[in-house]
């Protein structure tokens, strides 16, 4: 008779890596279950329950704060309960998938989902938190046009149009993030939350001054980019030919002489796409594809004005 | 000037390309590696293109740099350290090759002549403080001045005497020993290559090598009169000429100056010549060929004797001398006659062999004492032993002999051959005694070929009181016969004690005297290797100097000294080597870390 342990009945499939998590279900399941576990893992945050309209009650847990213990309750049940509480459900989100020739590469296709893949996962598992904090959720994909435009809507069932949206994306061509962008002004009509998900290998111009025009019509903003490890690091044969697949071109290079220097580009792109984004508001997250997809959304709920 | 040790090494400079080669190599198409973020590389490309191709310029220069400081640095180079307004104080030993051969006339001038002009600029060179000596074909060095080895070498002739380069170069490194200032030698020298012998070389050597060819020369290397004394008919001669090899001349042959006998003989190759004999007494034989650049060895001399042949008592009853009787009876070495009796003591010269019967041997030293020989047959040694291989004869087997005891002279003297060290063959007053009886149970002489020119040796010349015919090179030591108390030559006499060596100073004919007899002759001539002119290579001289610089004429003056003072570029390039890999290895990690 062998033992079943509720971890394994439900593996937190939020923690494991993307790729394994990607093998044990499909994009929808998976996705619930992330989301599944990213909410219980959340139950414990201290940053629950600044919204304004009371939920419920839970046990309370050290680490809660002690202003929302329900001292009434306390009196009456000589025990620590503490009060949640639920956003209202006005806010209309729209997320950006860059669906582009680049985002279907990865490094290591052994141990590393492509990023388009990731970003799919990532995407329906956002989709998911808003929808169930009942914010009206939309979804554009785009490469060089704009590809996929799903409008915003509160409805729980709208979450499975948007997964199978998502899981019928293919990585086109080339990267067009303005027409994206523009679009998205036009589908949100009231202020509202854009998810921007790139490996931002477009336009840096462009693609910024779309955002701050986001910004500018007082939409909450957040990017999220993403990076398969192999591009954060330098690597190959002694000397090779390093070619664009969106645009073909080619630098011919030694990786060995030229890793310090390419990590520190990274670095620099890095820091300047944070820089550039807090100076407009914009919140920017870089996450990679060999991150638990858990700990991405946590990164987005961990910012100062997260999403739950 | 830069010299080098081993210049050969120098064929590896090429290799100094590698590098380069592999730059050339390594610019092949490489494979394509699909990348999205490439325009991060172009970023960074674009900031450090031009340092990297700086980077890698200077890699490459810095490695080819490397392999030519290995290399220059395996050939040995080596550069003169000039002091200002000269050199410092040194010791030189000129080696001036004064040999026959320097005699040989190159372009119309002797290259005596050369190599003394040479030897002159060098001396010219020297400041007072500078140690000189000068070292020619005497083998003696000699020390002074610049101003007294210059008249030495204004007055130096060619000499008869060969010189053993590898010898030169020897004794010159013990004189520089005991110098303690810093020493070179130099070499002037035709640099004929039968002169070049190994020789160990532990400081600076200099060799000037003359300009010109040598030219082709034929010699007479040897003269062979033939078996002695002839007879008023004469003998033949054997000639055989030295030089350029397939090449013929004619060549004569004279007696005591008359007209000589003339045949064409071919070079390498040894020619008879039949010569008229003359009247009794000494003559002297002259084989020449017609005169070339080289005249010190168109004539060569051999001492000829003439003589009525032996008249010889043969003992009866011994048939091996018997037989030898009739051989050289019928050869016209020997007749029948009372002057010379073999076998026992006669009334004049005798050949004493012991006797048959040990009962008479105390009658037989009786009588040797009677006549005054010095020698007496002591007791019979059975153990056998070999000649010791002389002048007069090889090494014969001798099976059983009486040991031979002097009685009044020095165990020495008169000596003619030994067995085993000991007296075998001796001559006292005008008697020879030997010590075995010639019968194979003795000795195995009488069975060999060597026995009737050893009869005709003792019965025409050892009996009749000439003991010697040497010959020998000018400057070479010669032993001398015990019984030899003087030599005379061309009017010059030595005195000679007790026997002794003798280096006869020139080509001639050196008459050995004993007492007023003249007991033989001593024939010096040019050593035949001087005939061969043809310079050794430049690969062959370092090959036995190690480390020898060769120069011109021209160089000669201004190297002798600088060679003294020469830095050995060896370790500086080696450390320049070790800078160059370090500068690279540093430069090729440190921009790695830079960027």
């Amino acid at each position: 008779m062998s033992m079943t342990t509720p971890f394994q009945a439900r593996p937190r499939f939020d923690l494991l890596d993307p790729l394994e998590a990607s093998r044990l279900a499909g994009l929808e399941l998976l996705t619930e279950g992330v989301v599944e576990g990213f909410l219980a893992g959340l139950h414990r945050s201290p940053r629950r329950g600044f919204s304004v309209e009371f939920a419920e009650h839970r046990m309370y847990q050290p680490g809660d704060e002690l202003r929302y213990i329900d001292w009434k309750l306390l009196g009456r049940k000589d025990r620590l309960y503490v009060k949640q509480f639920e956003e209202e459900t006005n806010l209309r989100a729209m997320i950006v998938v860059d669906a582009s020739r680049s985002m279907a590469w990865t490094g290591d296709p052994e141990t590393l989902l492509p990023k388009l893949a990731y970003v799919q996962r990532i995407a329906a598992a956002l989709a998911l938190v808003l929808l169930r904090q009942r914010d009206a959720t939309g979804l554009i994909a785009f490469d060089e046009v704009v590809r996929q435009v799903i409008p915003s809507k509160a409805r729980t069932t709208h979450w499975h149009t948007l997964v199978r949206a998502l899981g019928a994306l293919e990585a086109g061509q080339g990267t067009a993030a303005g027409p994206a962008l523009r679009r998205v002004v036009d589908l949100l009509r009231r202020r509202g939350l854009v998810v921007f998900i790139s490996d931002l290998l477009l336009d840096q111009t462009t693609a910024l001054r779309a955002l701050k025009f986001l910004r500018h019509r007082g939409h909450q903003v957040i990017v999220l980019h993403v990076m398969d490890p192999f591009e954060l690091e330098l690597h190959g044969p002694a000397e090779a030919r390093f070619e664009d697949p969106e645009t073909h071109q080619a630098v011919i290079l030694r990786p060995k002489d030229w890793a310090d220097a390419y990590r520190a580009t990274v670095h620099d792109v890095v820091s300047d796409w944070r820089r550039q984004c807090r100076s407009q508001g914009i919140q920017y997250h870089r996450i990679t594809t060999d991150m638990p997809f858990g700990l991405a959304l946590r990164r987005m709920v961990a910012s100062p004005s997260g999403l739950v | 000037m830069i010299s080098f040790l081993q210049p050969w090494v120098l064929a590896a400079l090429p290799l100094a390309g590698v590098p380069l080669l592999l730059h050339l190599i390594a610019r092949r198409e490489p494979p394509t590696v699909v990348f999205p973020a490439v325009r991060y590389l172009q970023a960074v490309t674009r900031e450090h293109e031009r340092r990297l191709k700086l980077r890698h310029w200077l890699l490459l220069l810095l490695r080819t740099l490397l392999i030519l400081a290995l290399i220059i640095a395996a050939a040995g180079p080596s550069a003169a350290l000039r002091q200002a307004g000269g050199h410092g104080p040194s010791a030189l030993v000129l080696v001036l090759d004064n040999s026959p051969s320097a005699g040989q006339v190159v372009n119309g001038t002797s290259r005596l002549t050369d190599l003394r002009a040479a030897a002159r600029r060098i001396l010219d060179g020297a400041t007072p403080a500078d140690g000189l000596w000068l070292l020619t074909a005497d083998g003696i060095p000699q020390r002074g001045t610049a101003a007294e080895l210059s008249r030495v070498v204004d007055s130096l002739a060619a000499s008869d005497r060969r010189m053993d380069l590898g010898e030169a170069v020897a004794s010159a490194t013990q004189v520089l020993g005991a110098d303690t200032r810093p020493g070179g030698i130099a070499v002037l020298s035709d640099l004929q290559a039968t002169a070049l012998s190994p020789a160990e070389v532990n400081t600076p050597l200099l060799v000037v090598r003359m300009e010109g060819e040598s030219p082709p020369n034929i010699g007479v290397a040897s003269l062979s009169a033939g078996s002695q004394p002839w007879t008023i008919e004469g003998a033949s001669v054997v000639v055989t000429l030295a030089g350029d090899s397939g090449r013929s001349a004619p060549v004569t042959v004279s007696l005591g100056g008359r007209t000589g006998r003339a045949a064409l003989a071919l070079v390498g190759t040894p020619s008879s010549i039949a010569v008229p004999g003359g009247a009794s007494g000494w003559w002297t034989l002259r084989a020449f060929v017609d005169p070339d650049e080289f005249r010190a060895d168109d004539e060569r001399l051999a001492a000829v004797r003439v003589a009525p042949i032996a008249a010889v008592s043969w003992p009866a009853g011994d048939q091996y001398l018997q037989a030898a009787e009739a051989v050289l009876e019928a050869n016209g070495r020997a007749r029948k006659g009372p002057e010379v009796t073999i076998g026992s003591l006669g009334p004049s010269a005798s050949i004493v062999l012991p006797p048959a019967d040990p009962a008479q041997l105390g009658a037989v030293n009786r009588a040797l004492e009677r006549r005054g020989t010095g020698w007496v047959y002591d007791v019979i040694v059975p153990a056998p032993g070999v000649v010791d291989s002389g002048p007069l004869l090889g090494n014969e087997r001798v099976l059983k002999r009486y040991r031979l005891r002097a009685t009044k002279n020095s165990p020495s003297a008169g000596v003619l051959a030994t067995v085993g060290g000991e007296p075998w063959i001796v001559r006292g007053a005008d008697v020879v005694m030997i010590g075995s009886r010639m019968d194979p149970e003795w000795t195995s002489l009488p069975l060999s070929a060597a026995f009737m020119p050893f009869l005709d040796a003792m019965i025409n010349r050892v009996a009749r009181g000439q003991i010697a015919s040497l010959a020998a090179a000018p400057g070479d030591p010669v032993a001398l016969p015990d019984q030899t108390t003087g030599l005379i030559a061309n009017g010059r006499k030595w005195t000679i004690e007790g026997g002794a060596a003798f280096r006869p100073p020139e080509v001639g004919l050196y008459y050995l005297l004993g007492g007023r007899d003249t007991i033989g002759v001593l024939t010096a001539n040019l050593d035949p290797r001087e005939s061969e002119l043809v310079p050794a290579s430049d690969a062959e001289v370092r090959s036995l100097w190690s480390g020898a610089r060769i120069v011109e004429p021209g160089h000669a003056a201004a190297e002798a000294f600088a060679q003294v003072g020469r830095a050995d570029l060896q370790a500086p390039l080696l450390w320049l080597a070790f800078a160059l890999a370090v500068t690279e290895v540093v430069l090729a990690s440190g921009w790695r870390r830079r960027s």
